[in-house]
């Protein structure tokens, strides 16, 4: 045991340079990924969010060896893997469908990479039952694997693959089985284990939430590409592009009539007829841009009188949706339909339908980036 | 993402990489068993093609076109190829159709008596149906006063039938068991009635498990040996002629050119099978059917879909009791008193070598068959990218030619010795003078053609297994074989019990191949039977039926208990949910 807990604490980097996956010839060719450089710190959690298709999961398997990238090179603790087979890397996987062996009981799934690797069978019993303890599985030891909940499947995969103390995790959208109880209280676990042992870890996902909550640092991938890499906070208020603001949580993109450098790291953008500084993107400046406002930065406000009007920062609320802890409004405004939340609501303020509304937003809340290109 | 840090990593990652390679177990296996299939099937077919194209084969060849009477056997070939393969499936989708959609007593016992067939050994058919329906028989003279003439198409066609149908009614049970109900239900709720569901979803999605049972069917009809010699009379076919050219005429040429007029349909239909195969897109099998079954309840109704079932049923039961009572009797239908003496000339006689060899050559080849298609199938769905079709193709290539083929190929190729320039590099297998007495040559028929069986029930069994089981055995350190080991053959334990207890009873049942190789040394008793009926002694030939039968159903009986003893039954447990 102390043998490979030495090997797991100090953990690994992965690196993948130039990463490409061509499937199918001539006609037939699919690029699944396309030429992916990452960097991964030791112990570091990395997840792969983006829709369905993007690439995630062949990236994945080509880490774990199962499938041969086209070009490129994944190197772990600067060892180059491409020449081993799966059963030689230092990996382990958690699968979409679990994968646990139908015919054999709970400890003997995860007594199997042990046996494997030839450990001293009195070894294997101590290493089995610490990991089965400490993921709450030792009462259910001797069931198969079909008599056990889709949770506790989960978790017998997971001890599976951590008996092994393998030096990078990798996870396929594990939790996409379960239901959203269940996949908030596993994803706590994951995590928590993963910080406790310290493993490198991939996990590829397309629920926004998951990434978020569970992740160091989130790679966001479209059409075969990295589109963004960075800290939860930052995929979310800085993104790089208008798709990972619009896949990450819900997007207000105004446009915006001029654009000038203002002082570092800052813009003037005249929009809804005033001049702000806002926050923007590096290459906001050079390109076209938009401005991103979340529908929580925005404030919305009754308007009474009789100055009823659609222009600037005055709209018609077309739809009002109340959640109880917070209301969603749609307004009708002179840049299109704008969506705005106001959290923990005083009654009387509610906006009704057909009502008028002027709307504001922190300027230091809102970030300015290119518009879409592609 | 830093510029920088890529640039200097360019040079190294443009490298084109290395392709994964299989490990050395797998590596093993596929070489071993590709060399095994090389030797087995394709050596013997071009031995085939060479001799075929000697003088008088390549007579044959011009006489399709110029001689009637080899036209004529072509064409006999083709009609009872046809007939028993359009009626094999229409008996064959009545008793799955039963199974799955009607609801009876004894609907486990129509199972098993469908299937029996499969087991029956040749002649047993054949002389039954003389001894009853015959000239002579005891039904069509003694009972109903006819003397019809049996010998000949009609005759073929009964016996064929009934041999050969359990093919189509498994493919067809199984397609059939996979249809989901809940596309029955759909047309349901849109106000179809059931016969309208029957013709417009049902019937459509079944055409192709139709048209493959059609094919198989038309193969095994049109080439086998055993009864056109016993049942054909002066209707040839071409694996009979062929028969007679080799045995009879001592023409090797002629007969290897018969043969490969033979393998032709057979090819044919093979190929167009896997082109088949490949775009079986229709039926979807999930595993997992979301709808209830439901069985049609209209009396009437079920009383004519009841019908065929149960006459093919009765007919089956009445030739074994024919073929057990018959070897009871002095001689069925003229001295029906009950007497030992047949088995006693089996047991005094030659009959008993055989039956000992026989079992032993069957015992020897059945492991060794299932284990060559466990390692096939393994080897096609989950190891070979490049070139899986083509050893898919080697390995069924030992069922796709016909026995006759086969049978002669082996004669020609390993009646000698096989030398690489002047060096011996395998001593002579079969015939007279081959090293122990041509059993080995008899064990490659045997396992070559039981192996395509087992291939393609394992092949069915691990595509039903989802692959990331593999890739988790893999993800945990395990080798390519280990995970063979330890994963994919308990997993596929079903069909290996499938495929090896086909390989046995095949083995033991089967005459057109085994028949140009066996020795004096080597007795089968397939081709005593065939002596026993061709001297007219049909009591000691269904006395030999009975002990095949026998011998058979105990060897499946010690295999389904072997094999199955060992799993952990833990599939039916009922699933607990926290
Ligand atoms: N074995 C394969 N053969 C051909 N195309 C594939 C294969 N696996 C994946 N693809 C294609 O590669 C692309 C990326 O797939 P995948 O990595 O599974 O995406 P994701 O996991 O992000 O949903 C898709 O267009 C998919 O159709
Ligand atoms: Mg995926």
């Amino acid at each position: 045991m102390d043998q490979i807990m030495k090997d797991s604490s100090s953990s690994s980097n992965l690196q993948l340079r130039n990463l490409s996956k061509v499937f199918g010839q001539g006609n037939g060719k699919v690029t699944a990924v396309d030429s992916i450089n990452l960097d991964i710190n030791p112990g570091e959690f990395i997840t792969f969010l983006g829709p369905s298709g993007c690439g995630k999961t062949t990236t994945l398997r080509m880490i774990a060896g199962f499938e041969t990238p086209t070009a490129g090179s994944i190197m772990l603790d600067g060892q180059d893997m491409s020449a081993l087979t799966p059963d030689k890397r230092p990996m382990g996987m958690v699968f979409q469908s679990y994968a646990l062996f139908p015919h054999m009981s709970v400890y003997e799934n995860v007594a199997y990479g042990p046996k494997t690797k030839k450990m001293p069978s009195a070894q294997v019993k101590t290493e089995v039952e610490a990991v089965l303890d400490s993921m709450s599985l030792t009462a259910l030891a001797n069931r198969s694997p079909n008599q056990l909940s889709g949770g506790q499947q989960q978790r017998v995969a997971l001890a599976r693959a951590m008996v092994m103390r393998p030096r990078v995790l990798l996870f396929d959208e594990p939790l996409s089985n379960l239901d959203a109880k269940l996949r908030a209280q596993m994803r706590i676990e994951i995590r928590e284990v993963q910080q406790r042992l310290g493993i490198t870890s991939i996990f590829v996902t397309h629920d926004q939430d998951e990434a978020m909550s569970i992740s160091d640092r989130i790679v966001v991938m479209r059409n075969s590409k990295i589109e963004q890499v960075g800290l939860p906070a930052e995929i979310y208020l800085r993104p790089a592009s208008v798709f990972v603001a619009d896949f990450i949580g819900i997007s207000n993109f105004l446009e915006v009539a001029s654009v000038e450098a203002s002082s570092a790291g800052l813009a003037k953008v005249a929009v809804l007829g005033k001049e702000i500084d806002v926050p923007a993107h590096e290459d906001a400046l050079t390109t076209k841009s938009i401005l991103l406002v979340r529908p929580e930065s925005i404030r919305v406000k009754r308007v009474q009188g009789s100055n009823q009007t659609i222009a600037g920062t005055q709209g018609r609320v077309k739809q009002v949706v109340f959640y109880g802890e917070h209301v969603e409004y749609r307004i009708e405004t002179e840049l299109g339909i704008i969506i705005a939340v106001a959290s923990d609501p005083i009654f009387e303020e509610i906006v009704k339908v057909g009502e008028f509304a002027e709307f504001s937003f922190d300027p230091m809340r809102s970030w300015l980036l290119p518009a879409d290109t592609h | 993402m830093s510029s920088a840090v890529l640039e200097k990593e360019n040079a190294v990652a443009l490298k084109k990489p290395k392709e994964i390679k299989l490990d050395i177990g797998t590596k093993t296996a596929l070489i071993i068993s590709v060399l095994l299939l090389l030797l087995m099937v394709v050596f013997p077919l071009l031995n085939i093609l060479t001799r075929a194209s000697e003088g008088t084969g390549l007579e044959v060849f011009s006489n399709v076109l110029k001689s009637a009477i080899t036209r004529k056997i072509i064409l006999n070939t083709i009609v009872l190829g046809v007939v028993v393969a359009t009626l094999g499936t229409i008996i064959g989708f009545f008793l799955a159709y039963a199974q799955v959609k009607l609801n009876f007593r004894g609907k486990k016992l129509l199972h098993i008596i469908a299937l029996v067939p499969l087991i029956t050994p040749p002649f047993a058919f054949a002389t039954a149906v003389i001894s009853l329906f015959g000239r002579s028989g005891i039904i069509t003279r003694d009972i109903l006063g006819l003397t019809p003439t049996l010998y000949g198409l009609p005759g073929l066609t009964i016996v064929l039938s009934c041999s050969f149908f359990p093919v189509a009614y498994m493919s067809i049970l199984g397609m059939m068991r996979n249809l989901d109900p809940a596309l029955d239900e759909a047309s349901a709720s849109m106000g179809a009635s059931k016969l309208r569901t029957f013709f417009k979803v049902t019937f459509p999605m079944l055409i192709p498990g139709f048209a493959s049972s059609f094919l198989l069917l038309f193969v095994e009809a049109s080439a086998d040996l055993a009864n056109p010699l016993v049942i054909g009379g002066d209707f040839t076919v071409l694996s009979s002629r062929a028969y007679i050219a080799i045995n009879g005429e001592y023409d090797v040429p002629a007969g290897s050119a018969y043969s490969l007029i033979l393998l032709v349909p057979g090819l044919i239909v093979f190929l167009v099978q896997r082109y088949w195969g490949q775009r079986k897109s229709v039926v979807s099998v999930t595993g997992k059917p979301t709808g209830t079954p439901t069985f049609i309840e209209n009396k009437v109704a079920k009383f004519f879909l009841l019908f065929i079932p149960v006459f093919i049923a009765s007919f089956i039961v009445l030739i074994y009791a024919t073929v057990i009572f018959g070897s009871f009797a002095k001689f069925l239908g003229v001295d029906n008193s009950v007497t030992l003496d047949n088995y006693r000339y089996i047991f005094s006689g030659v009959g008993y070598d055989a039956i000992i060899k026989t079992s032993m050559m069957a015992l020897i080849a059945t492991p060794i068959a299932g284990l060559l298609g466990m390692v096939l199938a393994w080897l096609i769905v989950r190891k070979v990218r490049r070139g899986r079709e083509f050893i898919d193709f080697l390995g069924m290539l030992g069922l796709a030619v016909p026995g006759t083929v086969l049978g002669i190929g082996f004669a020609i190729t390993f009646n000698d010795v096989i030398k690489i320039g002047d060096t011996t590099v395998l001593p002579q297998l079969a015939g007279g003078g081959a090293i122990f007495g041509g059993a080995v040559a008899i064990v490659m028929v045997y396992t070559i053609r039981s192996s395509p069986a087992g291939q393609r029930s394992g092949i069915a069994a691990l595509q039903q297994i989802n692959p990331a089981i593999d890739e988790a055995s893999a993800s945990l350190g395990a080798s390519g074989f280990r995970t063979f080991r330890k994963i994919t053959l308990p997993l596929i334990r079903p069909a290996l019990l499938t495929g090896l207890m086909f390989a046995f009873a095949h083995s033991m049942t089967t005459l057109s191949p085994i028949i140009f190789i066996t020795t004096p040394e080597t007795p089968i008793m397939t081709q005593k039977i065939l002596a026993e009926v061709d001297s007219g002694r049909f009591g000691n030939a269904f006395a030999f039926c009975t002990l095949l039968i026998f011998i058979v159903l105990t060897v499946m009986a010690l295999i389904n208990l072997s094999v199955r003893g060992k799993s952990t039954n833990t599939a039916n447990t009922p699933i607990v949910r926290a």
